[in-house]
């Protein structure tokens, strides 16, 4: 090959660190189970460096990155599936002069309410990436892409996002008439209902998507590359062709990542 | 054994890469392979860059003069590329370039485009081909001109550009071949040996088209020429 760079392991966890710093994950809108119900949301994520291993012969293991996610969602509770029925028993009374007098039996429709959340929290990702090479449109692209999709493992996040739907639900609740005797019963059926699965089946659908498509740049080149700048109208800008672009991991006395290209 | 070693960063162009690079240095610019004075190159322009003509008393506007180089071509240590036996074999460190170079001189005592001091207002005179700087001005130069293969023997320079670090060569040694007498031959070599000098200091190659901007390099050892290529080494 005509050109060859390389990195060490350290090096390469200050340009991985500097890529993933830089690359942005789009938003997600969408619907999804939560538990027994059905919550719309909207999610952003951002990540954060982790710890990289070069593993020979093209295998980039990052430990520990970051995904720092930020969610908002919605969703309905049919309040009459969770609180009994109640109703205001019919009272009669005797009235001098009148005669007998009665209220009418009152029962309550318990409404169907809707309950916003909002939630930010990070989870800690490990993922193998491997090497994507590729020519389109004219210019060359090395990336790190990830390799199937990350497990992500939401630990504590689920009792806290328990927590915060019980924290959203319980002013709804007490804003309901005759609701506030069953404050406690609600909510705890409600947490009940939708449980420690209903929160990773909820999470996992809506975050993995934003780790597993995950590409990181490391080399970015037109492929009509420009070697050295124009410096004047007799000294116009020269271009060289980049031919081939290979990419290897490497195992010696140290892991390296190196860069092959071949120019003309 | 690691090809950053102690550094953090390393980069290599082989002498096929340094080969193709300088083709395309020249080929884009190739008027830092041609000179000569105004009777040869009317102007400086992308193809040729024009000066002053050889100065000497009684000859009006001087002798003019032209020299064009070949693409020059390099071979760097390990020694793959013949050499003249003066400078064979090619030292540690070292590059060879091979190279071909043309020498001209107008034998004419004046040039087209100065008037005729007995015809001072013939209108076909003092009239240079603006229009093709490669063309040679004058009618009346006839060029004598001869070819010379020239080797040189140059090592590998950091220096700096407008655009950061960068390298050059810079040429230590220089033979001809076949040409006599020997006096004759050293002079002809202390000429070339400074022209090629000066043609390749003016060539400086960015760090990032020898890396083809793969990876930031701060520069912390090198360049070193061996196993064919020539190395840099730094952090990001």
């Amino acid at each position: 090959m005509d050109i060859t760079a390389a990195i060490d392991e350290p090096a390469a966890d200050d340009l991985l660190d500097t890529a993933i710093g830089l690359v942005t994950i789009p938003p997600a809108t969408g619907s999804g189970a939560l538990g027994p119900f059905v919550a719309s949301y909207n999610a952003s994520g951002a990540l954060s460096p982790g710890d990289v291993d070069l593993i020979a012969p093209a295998t980039i293991r990052i430990d520990d990155f970051r995904l720092d996610w930020n969610l908002s969602f919605s969703f309905g509770i049919d309040l009459s599936t969770f609180l009994p029925d109640f109703c205001l028993p019919r009272v009669c009374v005797n009235i001098p002069c009148v005669g007998r007098v009665c209220t009418p039996r009152v029962c309550v429709d318990w409404p169907t309410v809707s309950v916003p959340v909002s939630f930010s929290d990070f989870v800690e990702v490990t993922a193998d990436f491997g090497i994507s090479i590729t020519e389109s449109g004219g210019v060359w692209k090395v990336e790190a892409v990830v390799q199937g999709v990350p497990n992500l493992q939401f630990g504590a996040t689920t009792a806290a996002l328990l927590a915060a739907i019980s924290l959203a639900v319980t002013p709804i609740l007490l804003a309901i008439p005759f609701a506030g005797p069953f404050l406690a019963v609600a909510v705890n059926a409600i947490l009940v209902a939708i449980g420690i699965a209903g929160i990773t089946g909820f999470l996992g659908p809506i975050l993995s998507p934003f780790v597993s498509g995950l590409r990181i740049p490391i080399y970015e080149q037109a492929k009509n590359f420009e070697a050295i700048p124009a410096a004047g109208a007799t000294d116009p800008a020269v271009f060289v062709t980049i031919d081939d672009v290979r990419a290897e991991i490497t195992s010696t006395d140290e892991d390296e990542l190196v860069l092959a290209i071949d120019i003309s | 054994m690691s090809l950053t070693d102690v550094h953090d960063v390393f980069a290599a162009i082989h002498e096929d890469g340094l080969d193709d690079l300088l083709r395309r240095f020249f080929g884009a610019r190739p008027k830092y392979l041609n000179y000569g004075s105004p009777g040869f190159v009317a102007g400086t322009t992308v193809n040729a860059t024009q000066m002053p003509a050889i100065q000497f008393p009684g000859v009006p506007g001087g002798i003019d003069w032209t020299v064009r180089i070949e693409r020059p071509r390099v071979d760097a240590h390990p020694q793959s590329a013949g050499l003249p036996p003066e400078l064979d074999p090619l030292g540690p460190q070292r590059v060879s370039i091979r190279t071909v170079v043309e020498i001209c001189v107008a034998c004419t005592g004046r040039r087209d485009d100065e008037p005729d001091p007995d015809r001072p207002d013939d209108p076909t005179h003092g009239k240079p081909h603006q229009d093709d700087p490669d063309r040679p001005v004058g009618k009346d130069l006839r060029p004598v001109c001869f070819k010379v293969e020239v080797f040189a023997i140059a090592h590998a320079e950091r220096t700096s550009s407008p655009t950061g670090d960068a390298l050059r060569l810079v040429v230590d040694a220089i033979e001809l071949v076949d040409l006599e007498p020997n006096e004759l031959e050293s002079v002809v070599e202390c000429l070339l040996l400074q022209i090629l000098r000066a043609v390749l200091a003016s060539v400086r190659l960015p760090l990032t088209a020898l890396r083809a901007g793969a990876f930031e390099l701060v520069p912390t050892a090198g360049p070193l020429v061996q196993d064919d290529q020539i190395e840099m080494f730094g952090n990001v």
